[in-house]
């Protein structure tokens, strides 16, 4: 095989296992990279964020963005199925119209808006990510289901099967490529925001990236942005390679 | 005392909101029937015939299948035993097409083995090589290939009745007329309960054992192709029928043979109708070629009969 065939059969699954290798290496190479960084910043003191291990920062902040997307996706998928049951159209105008609004939402009002009502710290930005990550996912799982040809609706009930049988075998399969290109949008949007949790006490990557701004340093914001820019790289790349390829 | 008709009909009335659908209609349909709805678009049909599946609930009135009100059989074990095939096929985009006829009999629970055969026996059965279609998703086939799929997956558990709307109307002329004829031939091995919804009169025309006129939810006229162009009830049955079109739709409805005589050696072999033909077709054929005599020649080419446009003008259709 040649090598642009071998790329075209492995290389979306190749993809998310370079780009981790790739932020493996950048924890490792971080701590080490003073000079580096001293080149960079010739002013700073330190040059390499010293209140956090990367790795921690980095685990803790995937923990957020993980326990969130997790709320968002058993919320949002969970609310577009009820919503497009014959039990539940009631709620499907609301449903339609909350997913088409949040996106003018801007993630930072949403944390504003959480600190006051649950504090400062991991909780807030949480309950912020969830409540901004469940829109694409909304909005994507109302249009997999509503897009579903009404004739193979129709002949599948017309066949005899159950609504269970139609969930299981029809709308799912057939809105799941929709429905993960919208948690692929969350999940990517969540890595983003999730570092603005820092401004509320949150221990994610966005801390290095703040205390940056506030020192004047511009090394730490280096640090802070490149492992955030290739984390979610990484995990664009694993939706990449988990989407079902269109026949 | 009669036997009992496979679907009855008995004064099913159905309303959405203020609006009556289907107004106490009465229909018996025997076994082995092959039913057609006509009717202005929007006159019920569809809705007639997705009540006997109870994909609607009919509002009034009753619907018996084998004599058992099809209120008391639960619905998916109802649509289980009814094939349904409809115009714009529905199969399923992401399953191939044996998966796709394999459906009702996963439903039942047929074993793999049994499924397997059932499902290469109609893929050939509709003119559909298994080697190369099995394996095929429904967006690489053609609008008549598809559509051969929904009629083979609407038979596969081999249900008594067949409840199919207008499933060849978005075909052209030419593949829709092979495949009513492939349905008429295989009716004729199959004998199941048909009830078809069209809207092209030739199309009712030929399929049709009973034909039932529809016009705002109620049954105008019902009888078989030939008494309804005989005696058509009203204006709005003849017109549908065809209007002045009639003679020749009613030509269409006999067979050469019926009005053969024997061999005439005088006449030549060209032109020649064959006995199976109809006699719309013969006409056609007199005119073209303007004589008044035809042979009738038979499928190896030997000479049948003779037919005589006499004999036409005479009363015999
Ligand atoms: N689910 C529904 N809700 C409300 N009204 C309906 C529904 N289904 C059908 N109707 C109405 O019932 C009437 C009959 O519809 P139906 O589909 O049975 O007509 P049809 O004879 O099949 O027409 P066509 O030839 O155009 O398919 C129409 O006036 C239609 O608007
Ligand atoms: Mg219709």
């Amino acid at each position: 095989m040649s090598a642009v065939a071998i790329w075209h059969r492995y290389g979306r699954g190749l993809a998310p296992l370079l780009w981790g290798a790739g932020l493996v290496g950048l924890l490792a190479w971080l701590p080490r990279a003073e000079g580096f960084f001293r080149w960079l910043a010739p002013g700073a003191r330190v040059v390499i964020y010293p209140r956090d291990d990367f790795t921690a920062l980095l685990l803790n902040h995937l923990a957020l963005v993980g326990v969130a997307s997790g709320l968002a996706i058993l919320l949002g998928v969970g609310a577009a199925l009820v919503v497009t049951r014959p039990w539940g159209r009631d709620f499907l105008p609301l449903a339609s119209q909350l997913a088409a609004m949040g996106q003018t939402f801007p993630p930072v009002a949403v944390l504003a808006l959480a600190v006051p009502s649950l504090g400062f710290g991991a909780l807030p930005t949480v309950v912020a990510l969830v409540l901004y990550g469940l829109l694409p996912i909304l909005r994507n799982g109302l249009a997999g289901i509503e897009g579903i040809d009404p004739a193979v609706r129709e002949a599948a009930r017309g066949m005899g099967m159950s609504p269970g049988q139609v969930l299981w075998r029809l709308e799912l399969p057939l809105a799941a490529p929709v429905m993960l290109a919208g948690i692929r949008t969350s999940v990517t949007v969540g890595i983003a925001t999730a570092a603005i949790g820092s401004t509320i006490g949150a221990k994610t990557l966005g801390d290095p990236i703040i205390a940056g701004i506030v020192n004047g340093n511009s090394a730490y914001i280096l640090q802070g942005a490149l492992l955030i820019g290739v984390l979610a790289l990484t995990l664009d790349s694993l939706f990449e390679a988990l989407t079902p390829r269109r026949r | 005392m009669t036997e009992t008709p496979r679907i009855a009909l008995k004064g099913v009335t159905k309303r959405f909101g203020a609006e009556t659908a289907v107004d106490a209609i009465s229909l018996n349909i025997a076994a082995g029937e092959f039913c057609v709805l006509v009717g202005t678009s929007g006159c019920g049909k569809s809705t007639t015939l997705r009540m006997i599946n109870r994909l609607i609930e009919h509002s009034d009135g009753e619907i018996h299948i084998d004599g058992q009100p099809i209120r008391e059989i639960d619905p998916q074990r109802l649509r289980r035993r009814i094939g349904y095939a409809i115009q714009s096929t529905g199969l399923f985009p992401h399953w191939t097409v044996a998966r796709n006829i394999a459906l009702v009999p996963g439903l039942l629970k047929w074993p793999r083995a049994r499924t397997l055969e059932r499902v290469e026996e109609l893929m050939t059965l509709l003119g559909l090589a298994p080697s190369e279609f099995a394996d095929k998703y429904p967006a690489q086939l053609s609008g008549g290939q598809a559509q051969r799929v929904g009629v083979a997956r609407a038979l596969a558990a081999d249900p008594e009745i067949l409840l199919m709307d207008e499933p060849f109307g978005a075909l052209d002329p030419i593949t829709r007329e092979s495949l009513q004829e492939e349905l008429r031939r295989l009716q004729g091995r199959i004998r199941k309960t048909i009830v078809f919804v069209t809207h092209d009169m030739d199309e009712a025309l030929k399929l049709a054992d009973r034909l039932v006129v529809m016009r705002a939810g109620r049954i105008v006229q019902q009888g078989s192709p030939a008494e309804l162009l005989a005696a058509p009830a009203d204006e709005f049955v003849a017109s549908l029928l065809g209007g002045r079109d009639r003679g020749l739709k009613r030509a269409a409805l006999t067979p050469v043979a019926r009005l053969m005589r024997p061999v005439d050696a005088r006449l030549p072999m060209e032109p020649a109708v064959a006995p199976d033909e109809d006699l719309r077709l013969a006409l056609s054929v007199m005119l073209w070629h303007r004589v008044e005599t035809l042979a009738v020649v038979d499928g190896e080419g030997r000479a049948c009969g003779s037919l005589h446009l006499s004999d036409l003008m005479g009363g015999g259709i």
